[in-house]
């Protein structure tokens, strides 16, 4: 498996990555490759449940989007780090939050300019 | 023998309101726009009707600056009477050419005198601008020099990439950009590393090489300096990478108020994230702080926001 990153320790599956430690006694980070690939599997992971109305694919929503997904699922967790895709899943819940509350702002900025 | 008096064809071009001098005060011109003539210089040109058969003269009373009226008065008064005794004193303003260039030149409105103003306005105003630009970045920069105000920075104890001792110290004579940051980084640093790498290229173009882009790490159990020199050579050669004990790092982190949550005692193996701070902190070349630049900043123009703080500076600036 010479096309996974080297962080993931080669290994495909549903077995975590084995970080590669280097001489010094540190963890080498993802480069800019394993990143590119990780940003891409999140992407189309994203689409998928963005099809699929999902929002959240933690907790209860894991199954479905789990069901719904199952290949961009697989390809998301193997490709990010387990930590970057505990990131991403809550960073798109949080993000969906923030840009509710933007578009909910704006609706009363419109709101109060057509009254005045 | 008297010259010969001016005909009635000749006086009626003088005194047509339409002629040079509507061009002179145009109405379309919003600035020599003057409100419709009173009923006095209607008057005016009705009683002179009489001598005169051009009905243009009546016709159109364009509004005339009010000096040329009085002229044309004088004139209109004495031609009435007398066209052979009147001629001489009427000589001075003969064609409404001559009339409406004596104004043209003499008016307190000149073009000139317009353009005068308004280039002097411009440049005032810019000059203004730019030195409240500069006094403003004076104040951010020298916030933290005074005694008794809020310290951003301060001495810290690190080793760079190569593994050699990197303090405070190694920060003084030229300007530093500083980030915060870790190489398990999701999305964040990664982003604005490439930002910082197109200022330090923009500043180093045009400043010459004044100022050290630093990236301290937040996480010093994985990033060890074999780890961030990987990762910084992705980003640019020349980027310095810090790191250190645990505690060093914590204190680096508290002196430069930066959020740190990184867990102590984590091992090899581990995956976790860090929270921190995600400002570029520029630092004069004394070590004190300057102004810290948010993600709302684009390379370009965090790029130029450090150039004009260069500029400002008067001190000893290492070049080489």
């Amino acid at each position: 498996m010479g096309w996974l990153p080297s962080w993931l320790g080669g290994s495909g599956g549903e077995s975590k990555p084995t970080p590669q430690v280097t001489s010094d006694g540190g963890v080498q980070a993802p480069n800019r490759r394993d990143r590119a690939r990780c940003w891409e599997a999140r992407d189309a992971y994203f689409k998928c449940l963005d099809k699929h109305n999902i929002l959240d694919s933690m907790g209860p929503g894991a199954a479905d989007a789990k069901a719904k997904c199952p290949v961009e699922d697989t390809e998301f967790e193997k490709n990010c780090a387990s930590s970057w895709v505990k990131y991403f899943r809550e960073w798109r819940v949080a993000e969906y939050k923030k840009q509710e509350r933007l578009r909910m702002i704006e609706a009363e900025n419109a709101k109060a300019q057509a009254q005045r | 023998m008297p010259r010969p008096a001016p005909s009635v064809a000749s006086t009626a071009r003088a005194l047509r309101p339409g002629g040079a001098t509507r061009r002179a005060f145009d109405n379309s011109n919003p600035i020599l726009r003057r409100p419709a003539p009173p009923d006095e210089s209607r008057q005016l040109y009705h009683s002179s009707s009489r001598t005169i058969s051009n009905r243009a003269v009546f016709q159109a009373p364009t509004p005339v600056f009010a000096g040329a009226q009085r002229e044309f008065v004088s004139c209109r008064n004495v031609q009435r009477g007398n066209f052979s005794t009147s001629q001489r004193r009427c000589r001075a303003f003969k064609t409404v050419q001559e009339a409406d260039s004596r104004h043209r030149g003499g008016g307190p409105f000149s073009w000139k005198a317009g353009l005068i103003f308004i280039i002097t306005g411009a440049c005032l105003s810019i000059y203004f601008q730019a030195e409240k630009a500069r006094m403003e970045r004076k104040r951010i920069a020298e916030h933290t020099k005074g005694v008794g105000k809020p310290k951003v920075g301060g001495p810290f104890n690190l080793i760079d990439t190569n593994g050699k001792p990197f303090t405070h110290e190694n920060l003084k004579g030229k300007y530093s950009l500083i980030y915060f940051g870790f190489t398990h980084c999701p999305d964040i640093c990664p982003d604005e590393l490439d930002k910082m790498a197109t200022m330090y290229d923009l500043v180093k173009q045009n400043m010459g090489n004044v100022i050290r882009p630093v990236f301290i790490s937040a996480d010093p159990a994985r990033d060890t300096p074999q780890v961030l020199r990987t990762y910084l050579d992705e980003f640019h050669p020349e980027f310095i990478g810090l790191t250190g004990e645990y505690e060093e790092v914590k204190a680096t982190c508290k002196a430069y108020r930066v959020y740190f949550s990184t867990p102590e005692g984590v091992k090899p193996g581990q995956d976790y994230l860090v929270d921190h701070s995600i400002y570029f902190y520029l630092m004069d070349p004394e070590g004190d702080f300057v102004e810290v630049l948010g993600r709302n900043f684009t390379a370009e123009q965090a790029a130029k926001v450090i150039m004009d703080h260069i500029k400002d500076w008067k001190g000893p600036l290492d070049k080489n």
